[in-house]
């Protein structure tokens, strides 16, 4: 790659996190805190860069760019700006943290650059090693608040990703031995005729990320981590390091020619159907705020697999709800963390009356739960109806039929939740009484009305960035 | 059929047996020995493909083979045994080690015959179908296991299996030397770092429990 914009941005992208993790172990008080927040503003102002830009699409041997990473590059960035900036407020009230803040805030941006290094590299293998280093650098994150739960979640989501990573290495060697290399975008632009290896990597691909997506059934790790986690970290878990994983399969998928043969279609089908009704269903049995919105998260990969397998219009459907979703649960997730703090607990049925003692955050957690779950006008009502009018359009009714299920079961089972704890009428004097603290929901507030001007209106760049992204990926866009 | 063939065979049925001796075991600590027994075998297998083939990148291998799964994490996962008596044995599986032990001969049966009707025209190396079957087999042991070291000694075989196929038939994988590094670091993180958090924060027997995952 030569030596331009886009390069420098392809280097801020890389460096800005990664010195920000090194940093951040400087043993003075508040260095971290500054020098996370100056790499994410940084790495933001990059992702921005490169989208205006708009690269059509150019790699080298390792490093690559096209307006799918483009996309996802400016999601990530963003997310790790936003939970960097809540960080400060959310760790204030971790009593006995297990890790210091210095030591959180390096891995936090090492979290970060590990999920950009898996959009701008192009050798799959590199991918791979980007997305197990996700892992890596989370893992420890989610034991912060040192209970024994959040123990066994890290534990769990550990070993189960790494599983499920082993099998997606194992589908690379398949890949590699069937064709002669791993350079995704050579592969995706000139694909290798198709075999059953071929077929059989793309399968075993599919299961292995499909491990991180959080793709049933192999998804168990997903609602102890999300919802064990630190808020922030919650946010990045559920806003961007699932479609980090799903980007890391879609590279992978590109590689068989189009259209792809109708078992693997079928088969990519039948997965992000049953994830979205096992968890759409499943959420209604919720007792944590936090694991409610973990399995709605599911839920959305589930929708965005459907899109995906679909194509056409569907898959513009399944990127505009990837980028919307990314915005709005990482409201939702930081606004749990300012009622957690404020209330004491997860439970839902322990919290009422919150319209009235938060009602600032409790206006912003109701409209992030909105926009999670579809409710027009936010990004996501928008990508949602795409999927369906995408399955519909190729005569998929019973898909669209099952998609709209999925949708009004998880968006009333959310919603009924969340409203629970904000108009449910008090049943304590406690439940009643004094208000509690209200003065952090800007951040969460600034993500939900950027969900909600994603399904209003064209934002600049972005909405050319999604219709090329999905014109690469072989979908149409209105 | 030649010596490097003879003993890539033989090895491999050294490693099938130790898989599906490691289903068939409840007892913690011979299922440390049975993975570490692995890894030695597996380590033999990439240290004669070394010298047959003067690769470096596969001395490596074998070196980390015996260094990392051989010795360093069953020596820290015993360590773990002798200071919590309580995790010697898996409290909840004792009952279901014939079905694993019949399960994972199914198993490998089937991943077997996948393995012939998809893969075996790109791989015709004979043995080429075991890391195949021994990645379905710590999969198993991974799914249906409770015990923490147990599910890290699923893990490990896991681990085992995508090494044993590079060294098999992907040999000029790219950066295969750096991933199983990077594989062999997330191994040692695992075991070191989570089971001493563990160990500070839930590491009584009245956790037992908690530490018996539903997977």
């Amino acid at each position: 790659m030569t030596f331009d914009p886009a390069t420098l941005a392809l280097f801020v992208l890389l460096a800005a996190p990664s010195a920000a993790a090194v940093l951040s172990l400087v043993p003075f008080a508040g260095v971290s805190q500054a020098v996370s927040r100056v790499a994410s503003i940084l790495a933001v102002a990059a992702a921005v860069g490169l989208l205006s830009g708009l690269v059509t699409s150019r790699w080298g041997a390792y490093l690559g760019l096209d307006p799918v990473s483009e996309i996802f590059l400016f999601m990530v960035t963003g997310i790790y700006a936003t939970s960097v900036w809540y960080s400060r407020r959310y760790l204030q009230g971790v009593h006995r943290p297990f890790l210091t803040p210095q030591v959180y805030y390096a891995l936090l941006s090492a979290f970060a650059f590990a999920m950009i290094a898996v959009l701008v590299v192009t050798d799959l293998g590199l991918m791979w090693i980007g997305v197990e280093a996700t892992t890596v650098a989370s893992a420890l994150l989610i034991v912060l608040e040192r209970k024994p739960a959040s123990v066994e979640a890290a534990w769990r989501y550990t070993l189960i990703a790494s599983a499920g990573l082993t099998i997606a290495l194992f589908a690379l060697l398949i890949l590699y031995t069937a064709t002669g290399t791993l350079n995704g975008f050579r592969l995706a632009a000139d694909p290798p005729p198709l075999s059953l290896p071929i077929e059989m990597a793309v399968a075993l691909a599919l299961v292995g990320y499909g491990t991180k997506v959080g793709l049933f059934p192999m998804h168990s790790w997903l609602p102890d981590a999300h919802s064990e986690a630190p808020s922030p970290v919650s946010a990045m878990f559920s806003g961007v390091l699932l479609p980090t994983a799903l980007y890391a399969f879609l590279r992978v998928y590109r590689v068989l020619p189009s259209p792809a043969p109708a078992l693997l279609t079928d088969l990519v089908l039948a997965f992000g159907i049953a994830t979205a009704l096992v968890a759409a269903f499943l959420l209604q049995r919720q007792r944590s705020f936090k694991r409610l919105f973990a399995y709605s998260s599911m839920e959305v990969m589930g929708l965005a697999v459907i899109g995906i397998a679909v194509g056409g219009i569907a898959l513009y459907g399944a990127l505009v709800l990837i980028v919307a979703h990314a915005f709005a649960k990482s409201a939702a997730f930081y606004c749990s963390g300012d009622v957690l703090r404020a209330t004491g607990t997860t439970r839902i049925d322990e919290v009422r009356n919150l319209g009235r003692r938060m009602p600032w955050t409790s206006g912003v957690w109701i409209l992030s739960s909105a926009a999670v779950t579809g409710a027009p006008p936010f990004g996501t009502f928008v990508g949602e109806l795409l999927i369906v009018v995408g399955a519909l359009a190729i005569g998929l009714v019973w898909v669209a039929g099952v998609v709209v299920v999925a949708i009004l079961v998880a968006f009333l089972g959310v919603n009924s939740q969340i409203g629970s704890m904000i108009f449910g009428e008090p049943r304590s004097a406690a439940e009643s009484g004094s208000k509690l603290p209200d003065d952090g929901w800007g951040i969460a507030g600034l993500n939900v009305a950027f969900a909600l001007v994603l399904g209003v209106a064209a934002v600049p760049y972005l909405a050319a960035g999604l219709r090329a992204a999905a014109s690469l990926l072989g979908g149409t866009h209105p | 059929m030649d010596t490097t063939a003879e003993i890539i065979a033989l090895i491999g049925v050294g490693i099938l047996l130790t898989a599906l001796y490691l289903q068939s075991e409840s007892f913690v600590d011979p299922l440390i020995r049975g993975i570490a027994l692995q890894s030695l075998l597996l380590a033999g297998l990439l240290g004669w493909l070394a010298w047959t083939e003067r690769s470096i990148d596969l001395a490596i291998l074998a070196g980390l083979a015996v260094a990392v799964r051989a010795l360093f994490i069953p020596y820290v996962l015993r360590r773990q045994i002798r200071a919590f008596r309580w995790r010697v044995r898996e409290i909840h599986a004792a009952h279901r080690v014939t079905g694993h032990a019949l399960a994972a001969v199914a198993l490998a049966v089937v991943a077997w015959f996948i393995f012939q009707q998809t893969l075996a025209t790109v791989f015709p190396q004979p043995g080429a179908a075991l890391p195949f079957i021994l990645l379905v087999e710590g999969l198993l042991m991974l799914a249906t296991r409770s015990n923490t070291i147990v599910q890290v000694i699923g893990y490990l075989e896991e681990e085992n299996a995508v090494v044993y196929a590079g060294a098999l038939f992907a040999q000029q994988f790219p950066l295969f030397v750096e991933v199983v590094v990077f594989l062999d670091v997330l191994g040692v993180v695992l075991v070191g770092v989570i089971l001493s958090i563990q160990r500070d924060v839930t590491g009584t027997p009245e956790e037992a429990a908690l530490e018996e995952l539903a997977g």
